[in-house]
C-alpha cells in the first residue's frame, strides 16, 4: 500500500510545527519544509494529485485516516477545519515557492487569520480547497411564496413584444469572431495589469465637479499620498489641479515635509525620462514653504541636467521672491549654500547680489565659484574680475572663463598685464591658456598685434620658459583663426626659431 | 508546441465529433470528416507519446498529465467534455496506436447515453484502442461536499451577507467585511465547479427584499459573466465584491422612495439617479481606498453607463466605462428585467430580456460581453418555462455549452397540462422536439422556485 499521502501529511505537520517555533527562514525549519516539497514532487509526478479530507482533528485520505491530533493548538486538521477547509488538494506542478507560501499561511494563528481568506488571496495554482461556511449556522431557505395573479400572461407577453419591438424569429449568433475574441483578450489583459487608481481618481473629479463633498477631497488627497507613493505624478498632478479649485484647500500642504521632499531622491535619478518630467510638473505645485527642503534634496542628484532642472523648478516656486533662499545662505552646509546660490542665480534679481555679498570671500572655493555663476546669470563682471586674485586656481579660472563669456573689454589691458608680469610663468598651462582665451575674447583689433609680438619676440635669456608663451600666443591666434591671423602662422612656421616654428606648426594643425 | 495546446486541440476535436455524431448519421460526411481529423491528430501525437490520456479528476481535465485549463477560447468544448466524462462516470480515455475512424466513431456515438447504458455498450463493443477506466465510489465527492447543497448553502449565506451588509450601512453601523470577502471566494468556488447552480439560484426571484436579492444576483451574474471571459480568480473577487455594492448607494436615498409602489415622480426619478453619485461615498465609508474600494467605487459611478456614452450620472461621452462596469451594466438591466417589483408586477421573460439586450448591443451594452452573456446563458436561460412542440412544458434546467438554443429541459406537464416527475430532456440530442415559445411559467401555475431550491 502506498504510504505517500500519509508521509506526506505528517511531513507537513512537522514543516508547520517548525515554522511556529521559528521563522520559516531559520535553518531549522527549512529542515522540515524540503523534505516535504522532495515527498510531494515526487508522489505526484506518479499520481498527479493527492487529496485530503479535512476532520476537527483529523485528516483522510481516501476514507483513510493518515493524520490525527486532538490538541488544538497544534493540530493542523484543527486549524484548517475552524476556517471552513474541508478538502485540500495538491496537483502535480506545485513549485517550492508556492509551497512555501501555502506553508506560511496555515502557519498563521487561526484564532487571529482567516486561513481559508489568506488562502484564496494567495491563489495557488496547484492547491486547490473547498471551504464550507460554518455548518452550525442554521441558513434559513424557503421557496418563495407563488403569488397568483390575475393577469393575462399572453397580453402581457403581447404588450412587451409591442413595446420593444420584438423581432422573435431575428437571428441571434453570439459566437466571437477571432478579431473580437482577440479585443476582449487585450481588453482583459489591461484591466488585469493596471491599476484602479486612475480611473477611481476621474470618478471622484467627476463627482466633484457636481457637488463639493468634503469626504470626496478627503479621498482625494489620500489618493494623492497613493499616487505620490507610486511615483505616480502624472495622476497626482491631475488630483492636485482639481482640488486647487477651492481656495480654502491645500493639497500639498501635507506633504510639504522634509521626509517626503528628500524621500522623492530615487526620482531624481530614475532611469524613467517621463517620471522625472511628470515629477519636475508636479512639484511645481509646492509652496515656497517646500524650498529648504527641495534644496535639501538637490544633495542626492547624480545627474547634472536634473539638478539643473531641479534649480530652476525650486526658483520657479520661489516665485522672484528670495527670502526663504536668503535665509539658507545662513546655512553652514556647502550643498546647502551651492545649490541656494545656483537656484537664486536662476531668479536673476539684482537683490540676489545684495544677499551674495557677505559670501563673496566665502572660505570654500565651491561656494566662490557658484557665486562667478551666478555673477555671470546677473552680468556682474566687475565682481567676477575680484577674482582673478583668488588664492584658488579652480576659482580663478572659473572667473576667467566668466570674463570671456561676457566680454569685459575692461579687462584687457588688465589681462594683458597679468600674462606679461612674471607671476604668470608660474601659473599652470590650463590657466594660462584661459588667461590667453580671456584676452582674446576681451581684446579688440590689436590682440592680433599683441599676440604677434610675443610669437615673435627676441628672447636672449630665458629661451626655453618662453617656448610656452609662443605656444599660447600661437594657440590664440589660431582661435581667432580669420586669414590674416593664419598668415602670420604660416610666416611663422617658416621661421628657423624651433620654438616659433613649433608653436605655429601645432597652432595650424589645430586650425 | 505544448502539451497543453495539444491538448486543447485534442478536446475541441473531440467535442467537434461528439457533436457531430448527435446530430448526424454516423455515415455522414461530417461525421467521418470530424473523426478523420481527431484519429489524424491522435496518430500524430502517438508518435511523440506511448499513448494519449484524458483523465477527468473533480474538476480538472487532464491531458497526459497536464491539467487543461478554463480559458475564453475553448470554454465551451472543455466544459462540455468535462460535464460529460462527470455524468458518464468516466475517470479516464486512453487512445493506443491502433485507434482508427471506425472505432472512434462508434465510441462517440455511445456518449449520449445515460451512464448505465454507456458502461454496458462500452463494455458490449469490446474497443480494443480505447480504453475507459470509470470512477469509483472513493473518486467521488464526500456527503459534506455534494454540490446542490453546498452551494445552496453558499448562496443563502450570501443573501445574509448582503442583505446584513445593506442593513447596517442603512442603519450606520459597521459592517463586516471580512464575511463579505469570505463569501465573495466562496461563490467563485461554486461557479468553478458548476456554473449552473448559482446561476439557477438568480433565476428564483423574490427569496429576499429586491434590493439584496438583486445586489447578490448581479453579483453572481457578473462573477459568472468574468469566470466566462478567463478573469483570473483574484480579479473575479474584485469584480464580485463590486458587483454586489452596485447599488449601495440607495442606502443614502429615504427608504420610502426605494420602496416606493406608485410610478416615481420625475423628481423622484432624478433623485433615484443620485444612487450612482451616493455609491461612491458610501463605498468609501465601506472599503476606503484599497483596490477592491476602488474599483467598487467605480462601479458603483459607471454602473449607468452605456456603451454608447449615454447614461447617468452625466459624464464625458468620450469616456469609456471601465470593463467591469460594462459586465455590472449588463447583469444588472438583466436581473432587474427579469424580477418582478412593485412597479413591474410581471417582468421581462429571460428570453425577451436577452432579445432587448441583444437589440441594445453597441448602444446600451458592449456587444462582445453581450455575445458572452447570451453563451453564459443561453437564448433559454436556466429558470426559463418553455413550450415544446410536442405539446410538452417544462423548465429549462442547464445548458448546452455551443448549442444556446437547445438546453435540457425538465418536463412538468405534458401535452394534456398533467404533472410529469422525472423526465429530463436534452434538445440537443432530440433534434425531433422544437421550442415553441417561452412563456410565463405562472399562467400554468408552476413555481420555479420549487424546482430549484
Amino acid at each position: 500500500m502506498d504510504n505517500g499521502p500519509g508521509d506526506i501529511i505528517v511531513s507537513l505537520a512537522k514543516a508547520v510545527k517548525a515554522i511556529q517555533m521559528y521563522h520559516i527562514s531559520h535553518p531549522s525549519a527549512s529542515n522540515f519544509y524540503n523534505p516535504l516539497y522532495e515527498k510531494m514532487v515526487t508522489y505526484l509526478k506518479e499520481h498527479q494529485i493527492v487529496e485530503y479530507q479535512i476532520d476537527k482533528f483529523k485528516i483522510n485520505h481516501r476514507n483513510k485516516v493518515v493524520y490525527k491530533e486532538e490538541e488544538k493548538e497544534t493540530s493542523v486538521a484543527f486549524r484548517l477545519f475552524r476556517n471552513g477547509i474541508r478538502n485540500i488538494s495538491f496537483i502535480n506542478g506545485i513549485d517550492f515557492d508556492e509551497l512555501i507560501r501555502f506553508l506560511k499561511i496555515i502557519s498563521m494563528s487561526s484564532k487571529d487569520e482567516d486561513i481559508a481568506l489568506e488562502l484564496w488571496e494567495g491563489d495557488f495554482e496547484h492547491i486547490n480547497f473547498y471551504v464550507i461556511e460554518e455548518e452550525d449556522e442554521i441558513i434559513d431557505y424557503k421557496v418563495p411564496d407563488f403569488a397568483e395573479m390575475d393577469v393575462d400572461y399572453d397580453a402581457k407577453l403581447r404588450e412587451i413584444i409591442a413595446r420593444e419591438n420584438i423581432d422573435l424569429n431575428a437571428p441571434i449568433q453570439p459566437e466571437l469572431g477571432s478579431e473580437e475574441l482577440q479585443t476582449l483578450k487585450n481588453e482583459i489583459d489591461e484591466a488585469e495589469n493596471s491599476s484602479a487608481i486612475p480611473v477611481a481618481i476621474t470618478t471622484l473629479i467627476s463627482y466633484l465637479n457636481t457637488e463639493k463633498v468634503h469626504e470626496i477631497i478627503n479621498s482625494l488627497i489620500e489618493l494623492l499620498e497613493l499616487c505620490m507613493i507610486s511615483r505616480n505624478f502624472r495622476d497626482a498632478i491631475r488630483i492636485v489641479n482639481k482640488l486647487n479649485e477651492y481656495p480654502d484647500i491645500n493639497p500639498i500642504a501635507r506633504f510639504e515635509t522634509e521626509s517626503i521632499i528628500v524621500g522623492f531622491k530615487d526620482v531624481l535619478n530614475a532611469s524613467s525620462e517621463d517620471i522625472f518630467n511628470e515629477f519636475m510638473s508636479f512639484i511645481s505645485h509646492f509652496s515656497k514653504r517646500s524650498i529648504p527642503h527641495f534644496i535639501n534634496l538637490m544633495a542626492y542628484a547624480k545627474l547634472s541636467n536634473r539638478l539643473s532642472e531641479l534649480r530652476k523648478r525650486v526658483a520657479y516656486i520661489a516665485q522672484d521672491d528670495p527670502t526663504t533662499l536668503a535665509l539658507l545662505l545662513e546655512k553652514d552646509d556647502i550643498n546647502i549654500l551651492v545649490n541656494t546660490i545656483a537656484t537664486l542665480g536662476l531668479m536673476k534679481s539684482r537683490e540676489t547680489v545684495g544677499l551674495l555679498q557677505p559670501l563673496i570671500g566665502h572660505p570654500n572655493a565651491l561656494v566662490r565659484t557658484e557665486i562667478i555663476i551666478v555673477l555671470v546669470e546677473l552680468d556682474d563682471a566687475a565682481r567676477i574680475a575680484l577674482y582673478l586674485n583668488d588664492c584658488d586656481e579652480k576659482v580663478r579660472i572659473k572667473a576667467l572663463q566668466s570674463l570671456a563669456k561676457l566680454k569685459y573689454t575692461v579687462i584687457y589691458y588688465d589681462i594683458l598685464r597679468r600674462i606679461k608680469s612674471k607671476f604668470f610663468k608660474e601659473l599652470d598651462f590650463s590657466e594660462q591658456r584661459e588667461y590667453f582665451n580671456c584676452l582674446v575674447a576681451n581684446g579688440g583689433h590689436e590682440v592680433i598685434t599683441e599676440l604677434q609680438k610675443m610669437l615673435f619676440k627676441w628672447v636672449l635669456f630665458g629661451r626655453k620658459s618662453y617656448s610656452i608663451m609662443r605656444k599660447l600666443s600661437a594657440m590664440a591666434l589660431a582661435d581667432i583663426g580669420t586669414e590674416h591671423v593664419l598668415n602670420i602662422l604660416k610666416r611663422g612656421a617658416k621661421k628657423r626659431n624651433k620654438d616659433v616654428n613649433n608653436a605655429c606648426q601645432m597652432a595650424l594643425r589645430k586650425t | 508546441m505544448s502539451v497543453y495546446k495539444f491538448g486543447t486541440d485534442i478536446i475541441s476535436l473531440f467535442y467537434a465529433l461528439v457533436k457531430a455524431v448527435q446530430v448526424y448519421d454516423l455515415n455522414n460526411d461530417v461525421v467521418v470528416k470530424a473523426a478523420k481529423k481527431i484519429v489524424y491528430n491522435i496518430k500524430t501525437l502517438l508518435n511523440i507519446y506511448s499513448h494519449i490520456q484524458l483523465v477527468r479528476y473533480m474538476d480538472y481535465v487532464f491531458f497526459n498529465k497536464q491539467r487543461l485549463r478554463f480559458e475564453i477560447d475553448g470554454y465551451a468544448a472543455l466544459q462540455f467534455i468535462h460535464d460529460k466524462l462527470k455524468n458518464l462516470a468516466i475517470k479516464s480515455i486512453t487512445f493506443s496506436p491502433g485507434i482508427d475512424e471506425e472505432e472512434m466513431i462508434l465510441f462517440t456515438s455511445i456518449f449520449k447515453n445515460n451512464k448505465e447504458s454507456f458502461m454496458k455498450d462500452y463494455e458490449a463493443l469490446k474497443f480494443t484502442n480505447i480504453i475507459v477506466e470509470f470512477s469509483t465510489d472513493e473518486d467521488e465527492v464526500p456527503d459534506f461536499l455534494r454540490e446542490g447543497e453546498r452551494i445552496k448553502r453558499t448562496y443563502f449565506k450570501a443573501l445574509k451577507v448582503t442583505r446584513n451588509l445593506m442593513q447596517n450601512l442603512w442603519m450606520n453601523q459597521p459592517v463586516d467585511v471580512k464575511s463579505s470577502r469570505r463569501i465573495i471566494y466562496n461563490l467563485i468556488d461554486s461557479l468553478s465547479q458548476d456554473e449552473f447552480g448559482l446561476l439557477t439560484l438568480t433565476a428564483v426571484k423574490n427569496l429576499d427584499d429586491y434590493t439584496y436579492n438583486h445586489s447578490l444576483n448581479v453579483g453572481i451574474l457578473s462573477l459568472a459573466l468574468g469566470q466566462r471571459i478567463g478573469l483570473k480568480k483574484q480579479m473575479l473577487a474584485k469584480l464580485g465584491s463590486a458587483a454586489i455594492l452596485h447599488d449601495i448607494g440607495k442606502v443614502a436615498l429615504p427608504k420610502e422612495l426605494i420602496y416606493k409602489s406608485k410610478r416615481l415622480t420625475n423628481e423622484e426619478w432624478e433623485l433615484l439617479k443620485k444612487h450612482s453619485d451616493y455609491g461612491v461615498k458610501e463605498i468609501l465609508k465601506t472599503r476606503g481606498l484599497d483596490e477592491t474600494g476602488l474599483i467598487s467605487m467605480t462601479i458603483a459611478y459607471q454602473h449607468h453607463w452605456n456603451f454608447n456614452g449615454s447614461g447617468y450620472p452625466v459624464h464625458d461621452k468620450n469616456e469609456q466605462p471601465v470593463l467591469f462596469s460594462r459586465i455590472v451594466r449588463i447583469c444588472d438591466s438583466y436581473d432587474a428585467m427579469t424580477t418582478p417589483r412593485i412597479y413591474q408586477v410581471v417582468p421581462y421573460l429571460p428570453h425577451f430580456a436577452l432579445r432587448v439586450m441583444w437589440k441594445l448591443r453597441n448602444v446600451w451594452f458592449d456587444p462582445l460581453l453581450t455575445k458572452i452573456f447570451v453563451q453564459l446563458l443561453g437564448l433559454y436561460p436556466v429558470g426559463s418555462c418553455l413550450e415544446l412542440d410536442n405539446g410538452e412544458i417544462g423548465l429549462v434546467i442547464r445548458q448546452n455549452q455551443g448549442y444556446p438554443d437547445q438546453p435540457i429541459v425538465k418536463i412538468i406537464l405534458d401535452n394534456k397540462e398533467k404533472r410529469v416527475e422525472d423526465k429530463i430532456i436534452d434538445l440537443s440530442m432530440n433534434g425531433d422536439i422544437k421550442i415553441v415559445r417561452a412563456i410565463y411559467a405562472q399562467k400554468y401555475g408552476i413555481n420555479p422556485a420549487t424546482y430549484f431550491i
